[in-house]
């Protein structure tokens, strides 16, 4: 079975919507960081944040405790719908199904909430902020807004996470009780983060990210949120879905990255939408693509985004379309030249790409593709 | 995934078979051990042990033995490591594979509220308390909600895709009937669903916060009922083709038949004052079984002992089922958040298999406001054909699992059957 995207939105530290912010990845551009602080910590970090104007405008009573994740995840997902040109009503409100993909999830409140127990005690807890540390919080939200009643999922998992919720949404619109599937990813940055993933070693303290760099100098987080709406019709479709696997070591990622590339390829590929973020991720890439796909042109935005982790597939997915819609590829930022891929280091015309795969290697153990067509 | 592109079919819907088991709960470990504990209607709630909860409320809650847990996977490399929710994973998918070693799934759909929580305390505490943080990279590499879940493939050589399903309270119970959903549309012919989730203390603290746990017994249901408590645990079920299970002669434990889900966007917190977000989930799972509500002999209830969620789910079982048979289990062992509706469907699986109602124990006085048939305090043995388990989340999440005997007990005609 194949699904259609039939709207798409994109709130992103470039800014939000899908053309304004397309024309700046073929410019070349790429998001200012700004360096984050902790109260108990004299360490700073780098990361990539959404500029306020890209939320600007969304209210909703729901939002006016939410975390920053409920407020780019209702951004983005209002976006998709309203380019789906769909409405929601009460008559339709069941044939639509929500499917949420994070990693980090409301990692601000959460910390907010522990740190109150941690210096003063469990009488100290708010009841007003735990709510807002459950995984599902910013679908509730999200559902709530939009007058979702039917079929609500929160995915969690690593940055492949995006592209597992395209695979649940294909099975769940197996279900011929449902019309459309509006697929979100959304994250948050809170310092608490970079320093876990510094200590994880995966982190690099100022950009830029270096993809595919021999040195693995590390990635800087981002934040934001993507979504898509998939129908049944459509241009561009999601052809196939690979739901991946995980591996146990990162030394294992180039095997099953294989598997995927292996399978998604069976069709002629005209470039590869790759997750390479200046970490271990990018070595086991490049290995996979230059033997699964040699041919294909390889491009990744998180030189320009940064890593956004469980919204990085989402981000992926809209820039395939995105580029088979418009038949160019941006140029990938800071790259190294010498990698045995087929990089386009310009904005470059593709001008009869009709498939892509988007690939995506988490940080921590999974993996997945999907593979898009125009028709 | 080829092979499931050719198998999909919706105007055919595949029948699901449960084909094996696994379980740790405070009710014991693995199936034996529930099965007695849910007989002799054990209370299995005990005073915290894991950390402090001087300030908090509640001073209970249904508790997994650390000794007995670690202690049986001291050969598994770097055990020491791994967080007690892998452990637990490692525990349920264990007894799994035992009854059936040649089950090879073709993804895995697990729920779970907390991942890692306790790992991530940890960390935070060390880091703003300036503590040792020698460990900081193995409670980070611990944490993610997807790692038990790996972990636990990675011992018995498991390589199959996993979605890590967060849906609150209902995480559990989504597990189970999405796995049901892509085993019966075809795409998939077998599929490990499940949940885990370990006690952590931030989530101890957010339900005290809340006023939603109880210093007193957790006594679902009844008048007086004051609040839940928390459980931890884990729970697997092998979930296959019924066909391909029978052709290869594997034991068919339990026909999973339905499943409804409903979103009810009423508050973050609060189920929908009617119960109408829990009504539309069974109705769902009653429409997905092509059954009616005069057909279901038990209901294991969401039944957290919270006034709001008794009060709304009494309202929606009854305004749809006439005087069935219902229990909370969580009064025996706590509610387990992403686990429960995993662990609740095996109890739902045992008390097909040994035909007997589990009881809803602590149940002193019935609420008016609720007209339920409450399996009060004492287990006792029935005809179960089929049984129904709510689970219903934060964020207004509700879901509905209907699972069958196999074979049906004879004396109930119904179409399709074996």
């Amino acid at each position: 079975m194949s699904l259609a995207i039939a709207g798409m939105g994109w709130i992103t530290p470039l800014g939000s919507g899908v053309n304004s912010v397309w024309e700046q990845l073929l410019q070349g551009e790429e998001a200012s960081a700004t360096t984050i602080s902790e109260q108990f910590a004299d360490r700073l970090y780098s990361v990539f944040r959404i500029p306020e104007s890209a939320i600007k405008g969304i209210s909703h009573p729901r939002l006016r405790r939410a975390s920053a994740i409920s407020r780019f995840a209702a951004a983005a997902g209002l976006h998709a719908l309203e380019s789906a040109g769909l409405k929601l009503e009460p008559r339709n409100a069941e044939r639509i199904a929500l499917i949420f993909a994070i990693s980090n999830g409301g990692v601000s409140y959460t910390k907010r909430f522990y740190h109150e127990i941690v210096g003063t005690g469990a009488q100290a807890a708010s009841p007003l902020l735990f709510p807002e540390t459950v995984f599902n919080a910013p679908a509730s939200h999200l559902a709530a807004i939009l007058g979702v009643t039917g079929a609500t999922y929160t995915l969690v998992g690593d940055g492949a996470v995006g592209l597992a919720a395209i695979t649940m949404a294909e099975e769940l619109m197996v279900n011929e009780a449902l019309d459309y599937c509006l697929v979100v990813g959304a994250e948050e940055i809170d310092w608490l983060l970079c320093d876990a993933y510094r200590r994880w070693r995966l982190l690099r303290m100022a950009p830029p990210i270096e993809p595919f760099s021999n040195q693995n100098r590390g990635m800087i987080l981002s934040e934001g949120a993507g979504a898509i709406v998939l129908a049944r019709d459509g241009f561009v479709t999601i052809e196939r879905a690979h739901p991946g696997g995980h591996f146990r070591r990162r030394a294992d990622a180039e095997e099953i990255l294989k598997r995927i590339l292996r399978d998604l390829s069976r069709t002629e590929i005209d470039f590869v939408i790759s997750s390479a973020n200046g970490t271990f991720v990018d070595r086991a890439e490049s290995q996979a693509l230059a033997e699964i796909v040699p041919n294909a042109l390889v491009y990744t935005v998180k030189p320009a985004f940064g890593e956004g982790v469980g919204t990085a597939g989402l981000w992926q997915i809209i820039l395939a379309a995105q580029a088979l819609h418009s038949k160019e590829l941006p140029p990938v930022l800071h790259a190294n030249h010498s990698v045995p891929l087929r990089l386009p280091l310009s904005r470059t015309p593709i001008p009869s790409a009709r498939r892509a795969i988007v690939l995506s290697c988490g940080l921590n153990q999974q993996a997945a593709g999907v593979r898009l067509a125009i028709h | 995934m080829a092979q499931a592109d050719r198998r999909e079919s919706t105007n055919n819907p595949a029948r699901v078979a449960v084909t094996a088991a696994g379980v740790i709960s405070p009710l014991g470990f693995g199936l034996a051990e529930t099965l007695e504990s849910l007989r002799n209607a054990r209370d299995c709630v005990t005073p915290m042990m894991r950390f402090s909860v001087t300030q908090c409320r509640c001073k209970t809650a249904g508790q997994v033995s650390d000794a007995r847990l670690l202690a049986s996977h001291a050969q598994i490399p770097r055990s020491g490591r791994l967080h007690r929710a892998s452990h637990m994973m490692i525990q349920v998918l264990q007894e799994l594979m035992t009854q059936q070693p040649e089950f090879e799934p073709e993804l895995m759909v697990i729920g779970t509220t907390s991942g890692g929580m306790s790992y991530g305390e940890r960390y935070y505490r060390s880091l703003s308390g300036g503590g040792d943080l020698r460990h900081a990279p193995t409670w980070i590499a611990n944490y993610p909600a997807q790692k038990p879940v790996i972990d636990a493939q990675s011992v018995f050589g498991i390589s199959a895709p996993c979605h890590v399903i967060a849906n609150a309270c209902a995480s559990g119970t989504n597990a189970v009937g999405h796995a049901f959903e892509c085993v019966r549309s075809g795409r998939y012919q077998r599929v490990l669903a499940g949940g885990y989730d370990a006690l952590a203390e931030m989530v101890f603290v957010g339900f005290d916060s809340l006023q939603a746990s109880t210093p007193e017994k957790c006594r679902p249901f009844d008048r007086h009922r004051t609040g839940m408590v928390l459980g931890e645990g884990a729970a697997v079920l092998a979930l296959e083709n019924l066909d391909v299970a029978r052709e290869r002669g594997a034991p068919v434990l339990a026909e999973m038949i339905g499943y409804g889900i409903s979103t009810d966007n009423f508050h973050i917190t609060q189920p929908e004052p009617s119960g109408i977000g829990a009504r539309q989930a069974m109705e769902r799972a009653l429409e997905s079984a092509d059954i009616c509500a005069g057909d279901v002999d038990y209901i294991n209830a969401h039944g957290t002992a919270t006034v709001f969620n008794d009060a709304a789910e009494g309202k929606a079982i009854s305004a749809l089922f006439n005087r069935v048979p219902v229990s909370s289990t969580k009064s025996m062992m706590g509610h387990s958040l992403g686990a429960a509706g995993a662990i609740e469907a095996v109890v739902c699986l045992l008390a097909l298999q040994h035909q007997f109602l589990p009881a809803n124990v602590n149940f002193t006085t019935p609420d008016d406001d609720v007209d339920l048939n409450i399996v009060a305090n004492e287990a006792r043995s029935a005809v179960v054909n089929t049984a129904l388990s709510n689970s219903f989340g934060f964020g207004g999440t509700n879901a509905s699992v209907l699972m069958r005997k196999y074979p049906r007990l004879s004396g109930r005609s119904q179409t399709g059957d074996e």
